[in-house]
């Protein structure tokens, strides 16, 4: 990062904001390519962990070795595919939601720290920033219902609105417990805190942080709207939700969405809760990106096998278990977790 | 067999009774229209529960053109009986609505296809055909080859429907004074469910009136894919009806086959041969599973629970290669002949099918310990689409939906055919009625049909497959081939049909999913005169708007599954 | 030069789309409309070096205040003729009410000393946190108290209609011969 405003001001001859902005477009692009990447393996990974939990075998054919370029080959046919905008939809808004739910995960995954320094926006309030423009799907997704001039989808978009809003309380209250630890909202401080092994993690700091991953991660399941808190989808009732108008190109962007949020909730429970880029034997840590990507690709196997094992709840039992169970489950952690540390000596 | 109720009838009514007859032991009263209702209502007290189905029988010579027959059943006692009216053309008949639910439909049905008008009916729509159809289908004047093209969609809800739904929901609330929470007209949405819609696979529509996520209303509307199956039986001989039969209820095609085969038998009045009737046995018991897993494995998709239906969906595809192995196909089947079978089973069929139903007790036990005690599965689906026990009777409900009440009836028990009667098993009941309820009967039903099947492969008889009678029965290819009888014999039966004697009979059985029955009426020539089915999801879905009322859009959706409705018997 | 030329992005985005929202005659587009307004002024303010209430900013507004507006715009009853009415007497007291507010604004804005920062500007939370549990605890407390009567005031407001029965009466099914007779 410094090596690259170093050359655009002093080789390219910028002031320093534009270079600011030419790296950042920089990361952004990698960011993309990176996040469309994810998707494009992630869809071939859920097919197979589903084939795998469903006692069949998933894509076998695209690509001989286990139907590797299935993924690759149906986003170029997604990208050929007409595209279609009812007669009767809203044109501008149809056409801005899916880049909105996109630009809200892409605006999320800067402040991922892989590793040590190698962070695209290395911000002092990471986390919030985070969880603040993950906000921005759910406007996407209002959007995209709205915009559809679809009952399904409306239905679809206020579910979805109604859901992830909800969610997002239990979500930032159990990384509470963490930022009291820790003393800084900083993904790459939060992650430095829990070196030195497993023990050290802060899922198993204490009792009531390991209640707060628990938490966090039922409540990333219902923030990136995927089963069984699937409610803004929920194939079988609003035959596909919010993005039933949907085609080709339009319809990839929610795709790959999901799949990006997927990721970011995954990576975030490894930055907050499972000790970032420190390996769990303490010194072994050799490559410290590797090791973030494989625990964040462990969550979401974590994340597919609970989609794929549990019923859909309906969206009454939905809001039920967000405002009446969870919230107030993270709130005794927050307390108990300050308690502990006091108790424990952890803060002065 | 129903003489109490016959006698009953004498007593209370005496000279009204037109006539009392008994056609192969369905014991029939034939009342004028007028005393009807009286008729009924007194059956109703007298302990006939249920009206099973309403059959209208076109007899265009006749001065009273329209022969209806009311099939009733009562549980308490185990006992039938047929009520008949005969009207004029254009004569009203009065509705059965208000005694029996299952009327509504069941009259729909006879004013729809034979154009019979029934007085003080509340909802007197056509309902197979389009609502722009002209014309009755089932009269005999009305000719098999005439098209017509009806495309305008009905709307179920009209503005003011939708204005005394909410003026209704607003009654409801409790403090009349609170202004803020009135409902007005435009708060409501109408939502079509259907027809294209992944719950109702194309073939059915509900339209709910929705205030938020809960269903205010709901009214369906059928017959997406009619196909005319009566009419068209009409025009061909009895065996010929065979096939159609299969496209029915095709998630158990050989129930389908058995019993129709069953009820064509006994209106000639000959019985299939004992190792026949073990073949039925066991090909229907398998039906029955399969039939049963789809349904149980589709609700649980239709919930979420999506891994469950490759849990079941690879028995049941395992059984399907054992069905297609013994008779050339998966869904079409035609294993079933009038008199018999249309060839007898394989070798090595007794251990293949053994193989196949320990896979199932694997599937299902892979799937019980992924819902039996899952909350998310528990909240969906315990006290969802309840129906009490005397509301599922008076809804025409039969098989597990009547089961999840707690109704312990089933007819292969109770009014046994195939040789049922020498097998030993159990009937699984629920108590609540509600989803959970229909689906675990269901599982609990392909144990008991698994432990049928194992008896049934353990004593299968040896013996003739097929009744020894030339007139029922195709002569053996030899004769066919090697006497001038034969090919006669062969020729006669081919073109011209089965002579059924002339007269009528009700054969039904135990379908997967309820009663299924057929109710023939043949004038003595090679062809059925009039051939009524009486699909068993038929009634269950006319409760559907009532049983959805109140819920939340999934509910309905987790109901819809549980009810088990395949349109091709609905709609036939 | 890029500084300016970033302020003065910011500023159209913020206001461009807020003169949308004052005519436009949809008014979901004006209620999407303000989703640029606000991310505009999350911009200034990140522009500003205050980065703590730029995300906040992001996080209040865009993904509760404005989610919120939506969901009640869309759920709301829609006026008989299908738009919202266009009249004099709609006109006259909005831009009274709009104008005091501008007078208002414009007194607090030229009132204040505004400090101006130079050079590189520090994170801001942990400062705004200390002072929050320290200086302003009070008003913190205060306005704590505020926001949960406000939340016990609208659960209150949208309580559940609970009907008297939950069923409605039984469809006809008389039980005595009497009643199927007549």
């Amino acid at each position: 990062m410094e090596a690259m405003y170093a050359f655009f001001m002093d080789t390219a001859g910028m002031d320093e904001m534009a270079a600011h902005i030419t790296v950042a477009v920089i990361m952004a692009t990698i960011m993309f390519i990176v996040m469309a990447l994810c998707a494009i393996i992630f869809t071939w990974m859920e097919r197979k962990v589903a084939g795998f939990l469903q006692s069949r075998y998933g894509p076998m054919r695209t690509g001989r070795w286990h139907g590797w370029a299935q993924a690759v080959a149906d986003m170029l046919k997604i990208l050929g595919k007409e595209d279609i905008i009812p007669a009767e939809a809203d044109k501008p808004y149809f056409i801005f939601a899916p880049l909105l739910v996109l630009l809200g995960s892409l605006l999320a995954w800067a402040a991922i720290p892989w590793a040590p320094g190698f962070v695209a926006a290395d911000l002092d309030l990471g986390l919030f920033y985070i969880f603040a423009v993950t906000s921005l799907v759910v406007l996407g997704i209002l959007m995209a219902g709205w915009a559809s001039n679809n009952k399904w989808a409306l239905y679809g978009a206020a579910r979805g609105a109604a859901q992830m809003v909800s969610y997002e309380i239990p979500l930032l209250l159990a990384t509470i417990p963490v930022v009291l630890y820790t003393g800084s909202l900083n993904t790459q401080d939060i992650v430095i805190a829990q070196q030195g092994g497993v023990l050290n993690w802060f899922v198993f700091r204490d009792p009531f942080l390991f209640i707060a991953f628990w938490m966090y991660f039922i409540a990333s399941i219902a923030e990136t709207n995927r089963g069984p808190f699937d409610m803004p989808e929920t194939e079988s009732e609003l035959v596909a939700g919010y993005h039933t108008e949907y085609t080709g190109m339009r319809f990839a962007f929610f795709f790959l969405a999901e799949y990006a949020n997927l990721f970011l909730v995954s990576m975030i429970a490894v930055m907050v809760f499972l000790g970032g880029w420190w390996s769990p034997i303490p010194g072994l840590d050799f490559a410290p990106a590797a090791c973030f990507v494989v625990k964040g690709v462990l969550m979401v196997f974590l994340n597919m096998w609970v989609r794929w094992t549990l019923p859909r709840v309906r969206v009454d039992q939905l809001m039920h278990l967000c405002w009446k169970v969870m919230i107030p489950v993270t709130l005794v952690c927050v307390v108990g977790a300050g308690i502990w540390m006091m108790a424990s000596g952890a803060v002065g | 067999m129903s003489q109490k109720l016959v006698d009953s009838l004498q007593r209370e009514f005496g000279t009204d009774i037109l006539a009392v007859d008994s056609p192969r032991g369905d014991e029939s009263v034939t009342v004028a229209p007028e005393r009807l209702l009286d008729v009924l209502g007194h059956l109703r007290c007298a302990g006939c529960e249920q009206l099973s189905d309403v059959v209208g029988v076109d007899h265009p010579d006749r001065a009273e053109r329209f022969e209806l027959v009311y099939l009733l059943r009562s549980y308490a006692d185990n006992e039938r009986v047929q009520v008949k009216v005969n009207v004029a053309e254009d004569a009203p008949v009065p509705s059965a609505a208000g005694v029996y639910r299952s009327a509504n439909w069941a009259e729909r049905e006879v004013y729809d296809l034979l154009g019979v008008p029934f007085s003080g009916h509340p909802d007197l729509r056509r309902l197979l055909c389009h609502h722009e159809f002209e014309g009755h289908a089932l009269r005999k004047d009305y000719p098999i080859e005439q098209g017509q093209e009806c495309a305008r969609p009905e709307k179920l809800f009209t503005d003011e429907d939708i204005a005394r739904a909410a003026e209704r929901a607003n009654d409801l609330v409790s403090d009349p004074d609170d202004v803020h929470d009135e409902l007005h007209p435009s708060d409501l949405l109408t939502v079509n469910i259907g027809p294209s819609h992944p719950a109702t696979h194309g073939a059915l529509r509900a339209e709910v009136l929705l205030d938020g996520e809960n269903i205010l209303e709901a009214r369906t509307e059928i017959g997406y894919i009619h196909r005319c199956f009566e009419k068209e039986a009409e025009d061909h001989t009895w065996a010929q009806v065979m096939p159609y039969t299969d496209r029915l209820n095709y998630c158990s095609a050989m129930l389908n086959n058995s019993i129709y085969a069953m009820a064509v038998e006994k209106t000639i009045g000959v019985e299939a041969t004992p190792r026949a009737q073990a073949i039925r046995v066991i090909v229907s018991e398998l039906s029955r599973i399969i039939d049963h897993l789809v349904c149980v494995c589709a609700n649980l998709v239709d919930i979420g629970a999506l891994t469950n239906y490759w849990y079941l969906y690879n028995v049941r595809e395992s059984i399907y290669e054992t069905l297609e192995k013994l008779c050339g196909s998966r869904l079409t089947t035609n294993y079933a002949r009038i008199g018999g079978m249309s060839h007898d089973l394989f070798d090595g069929f007794d251990a293949e099918v053994r193989t196949k139903l320990d896979e199932m007790d694997v599937g299902n036990a892979d799937v019980m310990k992924l819902i039996a005690r899952n909350r998310i599965f528990l909240d969906r689906t315990v006290d969802v689409g309840v129906i009490s026990q005397e509301d599922a009777l008076s809804w025409g409900y039969t098989g597990p939906c009547l089961r999840a009440t707690g109704l312990a009836y089933d007819l292969r028990k109770l009014a046994p055919y195939s040789g049922y009667e020498n097998y030993d098993f159990d009937i699984p009941t629920g108590t609540n009625g509600d989803t959970h309820d229909r689906i675990m009967v269901r599982m609990a039903e392909m144990v008991q049909s698994r432990s049928i099947i194992l008896q049934a492969l353990d004593k299968l008889p040896d013996g003739p497959l097929n009744i020894d009678d030339n007139s029922v029965v195709l002569p053996p290819k030899e004769s066919v081939y090697g006497s001038i009888e034969g090919v006669m014999n062969q020729f006669k039966l081919v073109y011209e049909g089965i002579q059924v004697p002339a007269g009528r009979g009700y054969g039904f059985g135990e379908g997967a999913n309820g009663e299924l029955g057929y109710y023939c009426v043949s004038d003595g020539t090679g062809h059925p005169y009039r051939l009524k089915v009486r699909p068993p999801c038929f009634p269950i879905f006319s409760s559907y708007a009532e049983l959805v009322r109140g819920g939340m859009i999934p509910d309905a959706i987790a109901t819809l599954g549980s009810l088990n409705i395949i349109a091709g018997e609905l709609d036939r | 030069m890029t500084a300016d030329l970033i302020f003065v992005l910011l500023a159209l985005l913020t206001l461009v789309p807020a003169v949308w929202v004052a005519f436009s005659r949809n008014i979901v587009h004006a209620g999407f409309s303000l989703l640029l307004t606000l991310l505009g002024v999350a911009g200034l303010y990140a522009y500003l070096g205050a980065d703590f209430v730029a995300v906040t900013q992001v996080m209040v507004y865009v993904g509760g205040v404005l989610v919120l507006i939506l969901f009640t715009v869309m759920m709301t009853r829609v006026p008989q003729n299908g738009r919202p009415r266009h009249g004099l007497d709609r006109f006259v007291p909005a831009a009274v009410f709009a104008l005091g507010v501008f007078g208002l604004l414009y007194k607090t804005i030229t009132a204040v000393e505004w400090a101006a920062s130079e050079g590189a500007v520090e994170p801001t939370t942990a400062e705004i946190g200390t002072n929050f549990i320290t200086s302003y605890i009070f008003p913190f407390e205060y306005v704590s108290l505020v926001l949960l009567a406000a939340m016990i005031g609208a659960a209150i407001l949208i309580r559940e209609r609970r009907p008297e029965e939950t069923e409605e009466p039984a469809a006809p099914a008389p039980e005595t011969e009497e009643e199927v007779a007549s």
